[in-house]
């Protein structure tokens, strides 16, 4: 089987390309603001080099999140694109998952910060099952025994992924229409939230 | 040749298939605005989760009114600039995947290219020309020698004019997207305020902030006094000095290029009043007046198949690492 995988929703991009559990090419480097820009000749030297063209990929494996809201769309309108005209399903991944299957003894508690005290987080053990779900919340207020693991600067580890991993945990599901495949971001816009106030305040 | 074309510079997701960029094949349109009007404007944030949801979806519908497949479509154009970046890149990450899994020339084209070959869909442009461009971010008066060269004469300092319309909307209590409702009520009004005609100079520049300012203080003052102000009349005063500004800079570009033929593009092309002055001064002065129907003056993906024919005629492509530019000159 041969699959793409991309995750855009940090500062570091990750496309990969992987054939009968292998990993046949991969890209993992601190990407930033040039995501946009730089994305498409990865995933175009990752076809030339594995001598593949997007029609033999069988699923795409594509982070929705949580993390960068542009950052999370960019991949994924690569992905939806790709996978919709070509008829390939996409499988929808976290991105705090794929950070948590950096190898530990311990519970990974996977971290993106958000700003202003926030983060994102996700707490899985070593065989990546979810032992607390993806959450938008302040970071004081995760309770949970692990290591943090993170690109930003948190005390813990950088993550150190394991594909391979992510993948097999999730190879057999069936796969979503790439249509209604959408971005988890686990955070309102403010537009929305100050709507919100203004509603709730005016229901009181 | 047929071009498939992607536009999402703002609050439209649109994918058309144009034939030899005159022949508008099928166009498919999807407006967020009724989403919008709930925050008094275009919010950017959700705009860009709006184009990631839909983007497929209406590149899927295009095809399918055009009865075609990807293997029929010889090049794809998108909109790279200038717009709302989260936006842009929705659209281009599209086309420029498109391009990649088909192989197939990748055309960038400039939002402003595209209001101006929106015409073209109508009539062929005819040269030289001057062309006006007005819209919710745009105000420019440009003169092009031939298909594909721009020549900005001048453009707003400041607001756009379709901007200035929104706000001074608000002001009147008008409800969001005020333009057109303005407009309406300018129908119905007296030219009884005392507004200034804005930057009413020699150049081809525009400003649109001092009229504006001028409406929101007008409304101030005569509400400290105790006074209503008749939003009819403020409609009608508001409007003819940007119909009057408008008209008098283009007539004399045209007069100064000795050019016979005028394009008006962009949203606030669909203007009732400035469409009859227009009329009005070319019939008067034997001018080619061409104004695209409403469907083609507001954001549209037609219009960026159209511009992206003569552009790839110009030998114009992109590679892969095309960028999207919130704001990028017009060349």
């Amino acid at each position: 089987m041969k699959y793409l995988f991309i995750d855009s929703a940090t500062a570091t991009l990750v496309v990969a390309i992987i054939i009968d559990n292998e990993i046949a090419y991969i890209y993992n480097k601190e990407t930033g603001k040039d995501m946009s820009s730089t994305i498409m000749p990865v995933i175009e030297e990752a076809f030339a080099q594995t001598a593949l063209t997007p029609k033999d990929i069988d699923k795409i494996f594509v982070s929705t999140g949580p993390g960068s809201f542009t950052g999370i769309r960019v991949g994924l309108a690569v992905a939806k694109t790709m996978a919709w005209s070509l008829n390939i399903p996409i499988i929808p991944i976290s991105s705090l998952e794929v950070i948590a299957s950096t190898p530990n003894t311990n519970n990974n508690i996977a971290l993106i910060d958000a700003r202003r005290g926030y983060v994102f987080a996700g707490v899985y053990d070593n065989e990546l099952n979810e032992i607390k779900e993806d959450k938008h919340i302040l970071l004081s207020d995760i309770k949970a025994d692990g290591t943090y693991i993170s690109y930003d600067d948190f005390e813990g580890l950088k993550p150190q992924i394991d594909l391979l991993k992510v993948i097999k945990k999730h190879e057999k599901e069936q796969g979503e229409n790439p249509h209604t495949v959408n971005p988890k971001y686990l955070k309102l816009t403010e537009a929305e939230e100050n709507l919100k106030k203004k509603n709730d305040n005016a229901n009181k | 040749m047929y071009i498939l074309a992607i536009e999402s510079s703002c609050d439209e997701t649109s994918v058309s298939i144009i034939k030899g960029g005159k022949e508008e094949i099928a166009t498919v349109v999807l407006s967020q605005m009724d989403t919008h009007a709930n925050y008094g404007g275009v919010v950017p944030e959700i705009a860009s989760r709006m184009h990631i949801e839909n983007i497929t979806l209406v590149i899927e519908e295009a095809l399918k009114k055009a009865n075609m497949t990807m293997d029929d479509i010889d090049a794809i154009a998108v909109t790279y600039g200038p717009g709302l970046i989260g936006s842009l890149l929705i659209g281009l990450m599209a086309a420029k995947t498109l391009a990649f899994a088909y192989k197939k020339h990748l055309i960038p084209v400039h939002h402003i290219a595209g209001h101006i070959y929106a015409n073209n869909l109508v009539k062929r442009l005819e040269f030289p020309l001057i062309a006006l461009v007005i819209s919710g971010g745009h105000t420019d008066l440009i003169y092009m020698k031939e298909d594909y060269s721009f020549e900005k004469l001048g453009g707003t300092l400041d607001d756009a004019v379709g901007e200035a319309y929104d706000k001074v909307a608000r002001v009147i209590n008008v409800p969001y997207p005020g333009g057109p409702l303005v407009d309406k009520l300018a129908h119905q009004g007296q030219d009884t305020y005392n507004l200034p005609l804005p930057l009413d100079d020699d150049s081809y520049n525009f400003s649109f902030s001092g009229l504006k300012s001028a409406v929101i203080n007008l409304v101030h003052n005569e509400k400290q006094r105790g006074n209503e102000i008749i939003p009819e009349n403020m409609a009608t005063s508001f409007q003819n000095r940007v119909v009057e500004i408008l008209t008098k800079k283009t007539m004399k570009a045209l007069k100064e290029y000795d050019v016979k033929n005028l394009i008006v593009a962009g949203g606030v092309a669909a203007n009732k009043g400035l469409r009859e002055r227009l009329t009005k001064e070319c019939n008067e002065n034997g001018i080619n007046l061409t104004i695209p129907e409403i469907k083609y003056c507001t954001d549209n993906a037609a219009m960026i198949g159209a511009a992206g024919y003569y552009a790839y005629k110009l030998g114009r492509r992109a590679d892969l690492s095309l960028n999207a530019k919130a704001s990028e000159r017009l060349k």
